[in-house]
């Protein structure tokens, strides 16, 4: 045994000793630097880590027709959620993991599952499992609570629109926040699965509908779970609620019963758009569009054959037909005739022969009627149609002047609808054509414009607000939508005043003779839509009929052709003719003939809008389902099959543009 | 005993080390007691209580024997230890991962906390029965660090990289303090590092390795273990210079901080004490560790002097570790802190070390 002498001080002792105490500076070092160097900031770290902040949304603010209908509302919805730490698996192996449960009450598909696992794993916050799920789910769960700890089913609101696919356009519908419009709108209380105005009113006036959220705060543990009342007055005191700013509700101009009288005569045509406003202050009673979409769907869930549906349609349901760009057809020659006179080209009273054709650059252009109107003056010309009387009129101004009057009228430019993108339609002057014309710029081009063919490019509303400005003597209006914005208790916060975009320079001769012209056409034998004048009221108005294709010389009666071939049916008029208040105009996508499918459907929309008839009322008396609020959402979710939730937002994206019309020919030999 | 021994005996006895040992203890059990309202079920202030009560008992008992009996039996008890290791990696109960705990029905027991003990035994022996007064050369190491290396090998396989660590710290210091010629230094210091990437590549799990480089990274915002380490950082850093006070860890308390009653206890002392508090607790363990250098210093033989530098070794590594790793100075391996971590089987253990150097202490050589 060998005997380790050392004394206390001995130098190993003393080395250790050393170490330690190095090593100990270096422990208090670092003491140091968190704890007195750092101690405020970790300070400050520790009380934001126990304070959480909950955001209280307030509801968001209705659509309102101009008399009070509602366009849209909030239903109550409700939302699954669990809470990671209070969901515990079960001990023993026959009693069912509560995520199998939640599987099949829910119908949640197998992915779904995977994902909600891993989130639940991560213990962190609230997972959500499901949103806006239908009561028979709510009672299945509700019930099973014993089985599914941590599992909470929270009330929500849902947005939901009575009249679906009725206004879909104008009103729109919403969607999800996307990820990348998340990062730009948080700091403006905008949260992951907030929803979004995504089309219509409701995108345009998304701030003004939402309001802003309110905070309440709250201290927790790490778990998120509240902790007392003393503890938190304690910690932040008496900054502990902001009071949300509640959504504002619209009063829109829009006349909910016009759009179902409009949606009822638009039944035999499967595309189009109509747009009536009111030529007083250029107020837009109804901006209709066909094909439509269920905005319920399209807010909610979507099914993968509604969406299949949708996009292999070829008519577009998403787009909204009011202002997109089409062929005007001889609607458009108001502009010609306004022309006429302020160029001085013809008087009120001079005639001009039509034999059916006219001699242009060594070619003959053909008149609709092939025998020809005879002598016509300006107005007979309008009430008649006659295409020579204007071919005249294009030869001796010019494609630049057709263009100018045009401009004067609106028409080539935006009009300002706030709502939806709308196309500023075309005026093709020399410019254009020498620019975008495979040959340049010829002068027959002019002929063609003049009767709203060629590369001449229009939108319905437009079109409206161009005869808005025959009606009230010269005013375009810009085109008014929303009325007022006012509180849920209805006190008025805003009001919309209307407002003149531009006045057409029209010599009162000219405009009374425009006038005479488009009532002869609907009153005036031989008018192109005399036969279907209504009884009880006058209305003036003008045909147009927009051919689309044409087949070699032949032309092609329309029920011949295919269906994408055949011409565009347009109506454009105002009623009662003295002292109109209301202006329509009717498009039907290769509808076929103006004076023989678009007036009908124009006269009859006039007349039982005129006659005070409530399509909705009449539905209720006929025991016919109208979609009414409790009924229409619950339904519509419970058809659809599961594990088909889509995300709407990517479905939109190209359809909401502009829809032109290149295959064009011009309508000469 | 006789009159005369018994009173020779009592005035031997290291009231100072029995002192500081009582007084961390207690600071111990009252940091669970605050700690611990976070926590459901028994609580953990009083089962440490209970646990620090058997232990005294195990550490009167070690004192009492003339620990003679201990070097006689040191081979064997260093045996027993890598028979039950070999077992655990048959027959363990697996915790999170490992195979760390033997399940005896009434009580579940860590062989590798056994080893800790055991390796200061065996080392003591071994080193007590030669004479290296010139300093150990590489010949001289191969034989005890390849018994050492092994059994820690068995500890390494369960995993469990924190505690083979540390052994074979504690195992490094007693070989220092006998005395290393500088040669053997030298090549050990460069077989060391050259063996750092082999080890990493071979010998460490992904988590492991995971825990590492999170730890060079602690200043990103990850969940996982740089979340506790960050949550531990924030609980000291808020308790600034004199703490928030008694049972008002905040951090603590509401649950940020996982693993607060074992591993990152210290997080909640340090919280509610401020750095004034935990440069108290430091300074009482620096106490205690000097006290048993000291102690070894003074022994009889070399067998008491390298039990009592290995005792010392072993409360230095925990604490420095423990220490370092809850402030973020060093990556999480999972080392308790000495009768603060809530736990019976450690504390015991060390009970029973510092019966060792209680022992070590009454038999030491008198000065005249």
């Amino acid at each position: 045994m060998s005997a380790v002498k050392h004394e206390i001080g001995g130098k190993r002792f003393l080395s250790f000793v050393l170490a330690v105490a190095i090593a100990f500076s270096m422990l208090l070092g670092r003491l140091w630097y968190v704890q007195i160097l750092h101690g405020d900031e970790y300070y400050r770290a520790s009380t934001e880590n126990i304070i959480r902040n909950i955001e209280v949304s307030p509801p968001r603010g209705r659509l309102l027709d101009r008399n009070s209908t509602v366009l849209a509302e909030n239903r109550p919805s409700f939302d699954v959620v669990v809470h990671p730490h209070q969901f515990v698996e079960p001990k023993d192996a026959d009693t069912p993991r509560p995520l199998q449960l939640l599987q099949g009450y829910l119908n949640l598909s197998k992915e779904d599952v995977e994902r909600l696992a891993k989130s639940i794993s991560q213990k962190q916050g609230e997972v959500l499992i499901a949103r806006d799920v239908t009561r028979a789910q709510v009672a299945l769960v509700e019930t099973d609570r014993l089985r599914l700890p941590g599992v909470e089913v929270r009330a929500n609101s849902h947005r939901q629109y009575p009249l679906e696919q009725v206004t879909a356009h104008v009103v729109g519908f919403m969607g999800e926040i996307r990820a990348n419009e998340l990062k730009d709108s948080e700091q403006f209380g905008y949260r992951s699965g907030d929803y979004v105005g995504r089309m219509g009113i409701e995108r345009a006036y998304e701030s003004i509908l939402r309001g802003a959220p309110g905070i309440e705060r709250q201290v927790v543990d790490a778990r998120g779970i509240p902790q007392g009342e003393a503890e938190t007055r304690f910690l932040i005191g008496d900054y502990q609620k902001v009071e949300p700013i509640a959504g504002r509700d619209l009063v829109t101009t829009i006349d909910a019963r016009l759009h179902l009288i409009i949606d009822e005569a638009m039944r035999n045509y499967p595309a189009g758009g109509v747009v009536a406003l009111d030529p007083r202050d250029g107020s837009l009673l109804a901006m209709y569009s066909k094909p439509s979409f269920n905005p319920n769907s399209w807010s909610g869930r979507l099914s993968s054959q509604e969406k299949l549906r949708s996009d292999n349609d070829p008519y577009k349901p998403m787009l909204d037909k009011t202002v997109s760009a089409y062929f005007p057809g001889s609607t458009f020659k108001i502009v010609g005739a306004l022309a006429t006179f302020e160029e001085g080209v013809m008087g009120a009273d001079d005639e001009f022969k039509c034999p059916g054709y006219y001699r242009f650059g060594g070619r003959n252009f053909r008149c609709w009627k092939h025998g020809g109107h005879g002598d016509m003056t300006v107005s007979q010309a309008l009430q008649h149609s006659c295409d020579v009387y204007f071919y005249h009129v294009a030869e001796t101004i010019g494609i630049d002047k057709i263009a100018e009057y045009g401009y004067g009228f609106g028409f080539g430019e935006l009009t300002g609808y706030p709502i939806n993108d709308e196309s500023p339609g075309r005026m093709p002057t020399k410019e254009w054509h020498r620019k975008r014309s495979p040959d340049g710029f010829k002068y027959g081009f002019a002929l063609n414009t003049i009767l709203g063919q060629g590369d001449t490019l229009a939108t319905p509303l437009q079109v409206a607000l161009a005869y808005g400005a025959v009606a009230n003597g010269g005013d375009v209006y810009y085109p008014r939508v929303i009325d007022r914005v006012q509180t849920a208790a209805g006190d008025p916060l805003f009001v919309f005043d209307p407002k003149v975009r531009k006045t057409v320079k029209m010599d009162p001769v000219a405009l009374e003779e425009i006038r005479k012209g488009l009532w002869l056409a609907v009153n005036g034998d031989g008018g192109t839509a005399y036969a279907h004048r209504p009884e009880n009221i006058e209305v003036s108005g003008k045909t147009g009929t927009a051919q689309v294709h044409k087949i070699g010389r032949i032309r092609v009666a329309n029920r011949d052709k295919e269906l994408r071939f055949r011409d565009h049916a347009w109506f454009a008029g105002y009623a009662p003719s003295d002292e109109p208040t209301l202006v329509l105009v009717v498009f039907l996508q290769h509808g076929g003939h103006g004076g023989s499918d678009a007036a009908p459907v124009a006269m009859d929309i006039i007349t039982r809008y005129f006659a005070g008839e409530d399509p909705l009322a009449q539905k209720i008396g006929e025991k016919h389902v109208a979609p009414t609020p409790s009924v229409a959402g619950v339904g519509e979710r419970d058809d659809v099959s599961s594990g088909d939730i889509e995300d709407v937002n990517d479905l939109i994206s190209s359809d909401a543009g502009m829809d032109f019309e290149t295959d064009q020919e011009s309508p000469s030999e | 005993m006789s009159e005369r021994r018994r009173s020779r005996f009592l005035g031997r006895i290291d009231w100072i080390l029995m002192g500081l040992v009582v007084v961390i203890s207690g600071i111990g059990i009252l940091n669970l007691f605050s700690a611990s309202r976070a926590a459901y079920g028994m609580p953990v202030h009083i089962s440490q209580s209970l646990w620090f009560a058997i232990g005294s008992v195990v550490a009167v008992l070690t004192m009492l024997v003339d620990y003679k009996w201990f070097e006689r039996w040191a081979y064997f008890a260093f045996g027993a230890v890598c028979v039950l290791l070999v077992a655990v990696l048959f027959v363990g109960t697996e915790l999170n991962g490992s195979y760390r705990w033997l399940n005896f029905g009434f009580f579940m027991m860590q062989p590798s906390e056994l080893l800790k003990v055991g390796v200061i035994l065996f080392t003591a022996r071994y080193l007590h029965d030669r004479d290296f007064s010139a300093g150990m050369s590489l010949a001289d190491l191969v034989v005890p660090c390849g018994i050492v290396g092994a059994s820690v090998f068995l500890v390494l396989k369960q995993p469990d990289l924190g505690t083979s660590l540390v052994i074979l710290s504690i195992f490094g210091s007693i070989l220092l303090y006998q005395g290393l010629r500088m040669s053997s230094l030298m090549t050990l210091a460069v077989v060391g590092l050259l063996s750092i990437p082999v080890v990493w590549n071979f010998g460490m799990h992904d988590y492991q390795r995971a825990r590492v480089v999170s730890f060079l990274n602690l200043d990103e915002d990850t969940h996982g273990s740089s979340w506790q380490v960050r949550q531990s950082i924030i609980a000291f850093g808020s308790g600034r210079a004199w703490g928030k006070g008694h049972v008002e860890s905040t951090q603590i308390q509401k649950g940020f901080v996982p693993e607060h009653e074992n591993d990152f206890v210290a997080a909640n002392w340090g919280e509610e004490r401020g750095f004034v508090g935990m440069a108290g607790l430091l300074g009482l363990y620096f106490a205690l560790i000097v006290w048993g250098l000291r102690i070894a210093s003074l022994a009889r033989d070399k067998f008491g002097a390298l039990v009592a530098v290995g005792v010392s070794a072993t409360i230095f590594w925990h604490v420095f570790v423990n220490v370092g790793m809850v402030t973020g100075m060093l990556p999480v391996v999972g080392l308790t802190l000495p009768f603060m971590s809530a736990g019976g089987s450690s504390l015991v253990t060390l009970m029973f070390e510092i019966g060792l150097l209680m022992n070590v202490s009454i038999r030491r050589r008198t000065l005249i």
